[in-house]
């Protein structure tokens, strides 16, 4: 083994960490003092660093170069050998349950620096902080099994000794995750952009009393107004006339999302799948798709006798474009080869449909969905300024009418929250659908 | 092109086309919800499904396409009709050019510095949830002339599209090339000018387009609402306003006339963006 | 064994974009044993791809005939041949389905075909993979595992269904070399275990030995056998034969015949570039 030399700084070593899998997540503070434990040391290309059977005393993590890793056949690794680059980490067989011994034989490819880890202050490092390290242990764990293929039956690391460790809950993990948030810069940041954002509007409307400015409603008088009891324009969270307005709006928007997915969906999935369809309908399709929606709103007023429809048509109109167009480029975004795959597996033209081309399609198909429900509020809003009774376009449009200020800004706010809340709620539905695509991308990230 | 002509793609979309504006034809006619005894069950149907009749369009309520045309040919003639082209580009060039004026460097500003994204980005995400619509009492109320609400009720349309877009694409820029500029000695500067800028061009030329769309729906809506701009006299105050005078006058027939010169005039100035945005990304074609 | 013997007769295939006439295959004829590993080697877009789209049922034939097991796959009458289960394709870039978990992908061809319940689907599936060292990825989806692996699983995927065939499409190729080679012990080892007809496509010479029982060195557009060599290595065969005396001189015979044609498509390939 080579002498220690000096290699690289305090610095350099809490960014190779930083880079590893199971120390990338770790706060600063904890990286700090696991860089203060290690020991720097190097090989020349070609040099031993340690031989399967040997004692599992020290962690490596890879500075720079590259080291070849070999597991002794009796692990049973599928992949048996790895290169090991910067932000790699290999010797970690002493975390492993009931092993002491090296399960691999790792030689330097080319002139390489590492930092060793003793096994056993790192371990009492991370049971100093439980859930930090617990952490640590964790991505152990998947590094361990995915990145050096080690069967799941080995790779089972030792527990940390210490009170939260036996499974990290759910709400600990989130708690922590918020914790890791608090401590980075970002919450103070926004809490500057919001202040910024707030006080010049109250110094420009209320206090300066700027030119222009002057006419607007005020932050004060809009939060006081829409928190009050008793509002001076008869719009605040505690009236019931407010929550009808919301709750109209939104189920025009559910009736219009609803029937666009259901008529967009299948639209879309039929001019991805046929293209007899696709040359028959898709230039009608193309050429009504640039008149914007909201031109359609005098002649949905005349073709529909009931408002409520006209209202609903047209946000109909703005998702179901959406929705149809991007699950067209879906199904058409689908590899062939899957579609041929499916084929020589024996899959009838109708399994084909169900298992490969919807599934496939999804991916496109929910970002349309959120796109669509976009586009619904957009148009919804536009609609019932001009023609609607009730709902929250209704209410900025007549609060405007009536010279009732800052119920407008109460509107638009609401508006914002709800159009927020039912796109996200799109986006968890679409996660809940693609579990494997939110892991791919979760493993593409790290 | 000749391909193209003889090709059964471009016959097979003709008929369609054909057929439509056939039906379309048929439909405004009959003057009759839907049309005669034809669709009888096909009604009681959707009556057990709980629709009523006044849920349906009425098709026969749409002007006919030949009188459209007709109404056009007429229309052509008329200064005011033009002079509402020129309203409506005049607003959408100018809020667009605005949009992408304060909202290129602000996209950038947010990939590039970390304070910036920390302060800029939630307030940014707050507000772009309300629709640019819901802003137009608030931007009357403001601005001291309709002309410059309208203004800037299209540059919202466009400016979180573009801003973005811009931020994606600067965020998607593929490290190696900041690391192979890093190792060739270009300085902060360089970077900026000749890797980050470059590289999210595709994005800016895409999220221009996109925004392009949205500010012609834009104009549009807020033409109808505010009542037209300036001029109040009947035409002048845009594509948007000549569809609602056209309405409350009660000739139909040019409310199409008005909602079909919106599309060319967006399908127009949307491609034309995407020329330049070709002309701007040569690489891009490369395969 | 008599499963899984292919003829190619006289195949030709004439691709017309735009009217201009491109011969892609020209009059080639070629046997497969059954139960031969028979590797075709050829510089990328030399044409070989298409051979293998014809057996596989993607693409018609211009002229000539296909034949299986004595059943005719394709011919001038009945240019494409239905893909099928008999003879199952792995693709180059890999095609299990992402959206399917590992064990979802293996048991798809027989449940797809109703050969299989589910429930005995899934514990031949478990036992297969198990077989071929994939137990432990069985619920994890592909993105997640190691591409290796993945095309481990794929294969798996093909032999549940009982092929006579396996038609691989250089399979290997976005492997890196140490993987590969660890690839190649392991489709070995499924193969003396399932013996199946390969009809494996390649550029990589040393590949092409190591694994086959012959190697069809391909010419390049039209694409035609230009030399078929037998290779006399007994199997089973481990990673000592990539050192041997014979393996080396194998590939001193084919090498000279490999790169002409690797150059004839690389100037073809700057002519149209």
């Amino acid at each position: 083994m080579a002498a220690a030399i000096p290699v690289g700084s305090a610095d350099d070593a809490v960014a190779a960490l930083r880079e590893s899998t199971p120390f990338g997540e770790a706060p600063g503070a904890l990286l700090a003092r696991i860089a203060a434990i290690a020991r720097p040391a190097r090989y020349g290309a070609g040099e031993r660093i340690y031989t399967a059977g040997d004692p599992a005393d020290d962690i490596f993590v890879v500075l720079s170069g590259r080291a070849d890793h070999v597991f002794a056949s009796a692990v049973g690794a599928r992949e048996p050998l790895k290169r090991v680059k910067r932000g790699g980490v290999f010797g970690w067989a002493g975390l492993l349950l009931g092993q002491t011994k090296r399960l691999a034989t790792v030689t330097a490819a080319e002139p390489t620096e590492v930092l060793r880890i003793d096994t056993e202050a790192l371990v009492g490092v991370l049971e100093s902080e439980p859930l930090a390290g617990g952490h640590v242990m964790d991505r152990f764990v998947a590094m361990i099994q995915r990145e050096f293929t080690v069967p799941a039956v080995l790779a089972q690391v030792r527990r940390l000794a210490g009170p939260v460790t036996e499974e990290m809950s759910r709400l600990a993990l989130t708690m922590y995750r918020l914790s890791l948030w608090l401590k980075s810069p970002r919450p103070y940041l926004m809490l500057v952009g919001f202040a910024l954002f707030l006080g010049f509007w109250y110094l420009a409307v209320e206090v300066w009393k700027l030119p222009r400015f002057r006419e607007m409603p005020g932050v004060t008088s809009v939060v006081k107004e829409w928190l009050s009891p008793n509002p001076t324009y008869g719009l605040s969270v505690y009236t019931e006339e407010y929550y009808q307005h919301i709750l109209v709006s939104i189920w025009r928007v559910t009736k219009a999302f609803f029937l666009a997915t259901v008529l967009g969906v299948s639209f879309g999935l039929l001019l991805g799948w046929s293209r007899a369809f696709k040359e028959y309908v898709f230039p009608v399709f193309e050429t009504l798709r640039p008149i914007p929606i909201l031109a359609w709103v005098p002649l949905a007023i005349v073709m529909f006798i009931a408002t409520e429809s006209a209202v609903v048509y047209l946000a109909f109109l703005a998702s179901f474009f959406a929705t149809a167009l991007n699950t067209m480029l879906g199904v058409e975004s689908i590899d062939e080869s899957y579609i041929r795959a499916a084929n020589c597996l024996g899959a009838s033209r109708w399994q084909v449909f169900r298992h490969v081309i919807i599934p496939g399609a999804l991916p496109f198909i929910f970002t349309g969905l959120q796109i669509s429900v976009g586009v619904s509020w957009f148009s919804l809003v536009a609609a019932e300024m001009v023609s609607g009774q009730y709902g929250l376009g209704y209410v900025i449009n007549t609060s405007y009418m009536m010279v009732r200020y800052p119920t407008i800004i109460i509107g638009m706010v609401t508006l914002g929250i709800v159009g927020y809340a039912t796109s996200a709620m799109v986006r968890i539905a679409g996660d809940y659908l693609m579990e494997w695509r939110v892991r791919e991308l979760a493993l593409a990230e790290r | 092109m000749k391909k193209f002509l003889s090709s059964p793609a471009f016959w097979r979309g003709a008929v369609s086309i054909v057929v439509f504006i056939v039906l379309w034809e048929i439909g405004a006619r009959s003057k009759q919800w839907m049309a005669p005894e034809f669709f009888a069950p096909f009604k009681e149907m959707l009556g057990v499904m709980g629709f009523k009749k006044d849920y349906l369009p009425w098709i026969g309520a749409v002007p006919a396409p030949s009188k459209v045309l007709a109404s056009w040919l007429g229309v052509l003639a008329q200064p005011g009709y033009w002079q509402s082209w020129y309203m409506s580009f005049f607003r959408v060039m100018s809020g667009f050019i605005a949009a992408m004026i304060i909202g290129i460097p602000f996209g950038l500003a947010l990939a590039v510095s970390r304070a910036a994204h920390g302060i800029g980005f939630p307030v940014f995400e707050v507000l772009r949830p309300i629709p640019p619509l819901a802003w137009v009492p608030a931007s009357i109320i403001f601005w001291p002339t309709q002309e410059l609400a309208i203004t800037f009720i299209t540059f919202l349309g466009a400016f979180y599209t573009i801003v973005i877009n811009v931020l994606g694409g600067a965020r998607s820029i593929d490290v190696r090339y900041f690391q192979a500029a890093q190792s060739m000695g270009s300085s902060r500067w360089d970077i900026f000018r000749r890797v980050i800028l470059p590289g999210t061009l595709p994005s800016i030329v895409l999220g221009s387009a996109v925004g392009m769309g949205i500010t012609w729906e834009v104009v549009v809506a807020a033409e109808m609402i505010s009542g037209g701009g300036s001029q109040q006299a009947g035409v002048g105050g845009g594509l948007g306003f000549f569809i609602w005078n056209s309405y409350v006058g009660g000739s139909y027939e040019q409310i199409v006339v008005g909602m079909i010169s919106i599309g060319i005039a967006g399908f127009v100035s949307s491609e034309l963006l995407r020329w330049g945005g070709r002309y701007a990304t040569p690489w891009l074609k490369a395969r | 064994m008599t499963r899984g013997h292919i003829v190619i007769e006289d195949v030709v295939k004439v691709y017309d974009p735009e009217g201009a006439a491109v011969m892609a295959v020209d009059h080639c004829s070629l046997e497969i044993e059954p139960g031969e590993i028979c590797m075709i080697v050829g510089p990328s877009g030399c044409g070989k791809t298409t051979l293998l789209n014809a057996i596989a049922g993607f693409h018609e034939i211009t002229s000539g005939r296909i034949v299986m097991d004595g059943e005719v796959l394709c011919s001038s009458e009945k240019p494409k041949s239905m893909p099928g289960p008999d003879r199952i394709v792995v693709f180059q870039n890999g095609a299990l389905f992402p959206w399917k978990s590992n064990l979802e992908n293996v048991i798809f061809g027989p449940v797809m075909q109703g050969k299989l319940g589910r429930k005995p689907a899934i514990d031949k599936g478990r036992a297969m993979m198990a077989d071929a060292g994939l137990s432990g990825v069985e619920h994890n989806y592909p993105g997640e595992v190691s591409s290796g692996m993945r095309r481990r699983v794929e294969i798996v995927r093909a032999l549940m269904n009982d092929p006579k065939a396996l038609l691989l499409d250089e399979p290997y190729r976005a492997l890196d070399s140490l993987t590969k080679s660890v690839m190649h012990e392991a489709l070995l080892e499924i193969y003396y275990k399932n013996k199946v007809t390969i009809f494996f496509i390649t550029h990589d010479l040393e590949e092409a030995i190591f694994l086959g029982h012959r190697v069809a060195i391909m010419t390049t557009r039209p694409c035609k056998p230009k030399k078929v060599l037998a290779v006399d290595i007994p199997h089973p065969r481990d990673y000592s034969v990539l050192t041997s005396k014979r393996f080396r001189e194998l590939i001193e015979e084919t090498n000279d015949a490999v790169h002409e044609e690797a150059l004839k498509a690389f100037q073809a390939g700057e002519k149209e570039g």
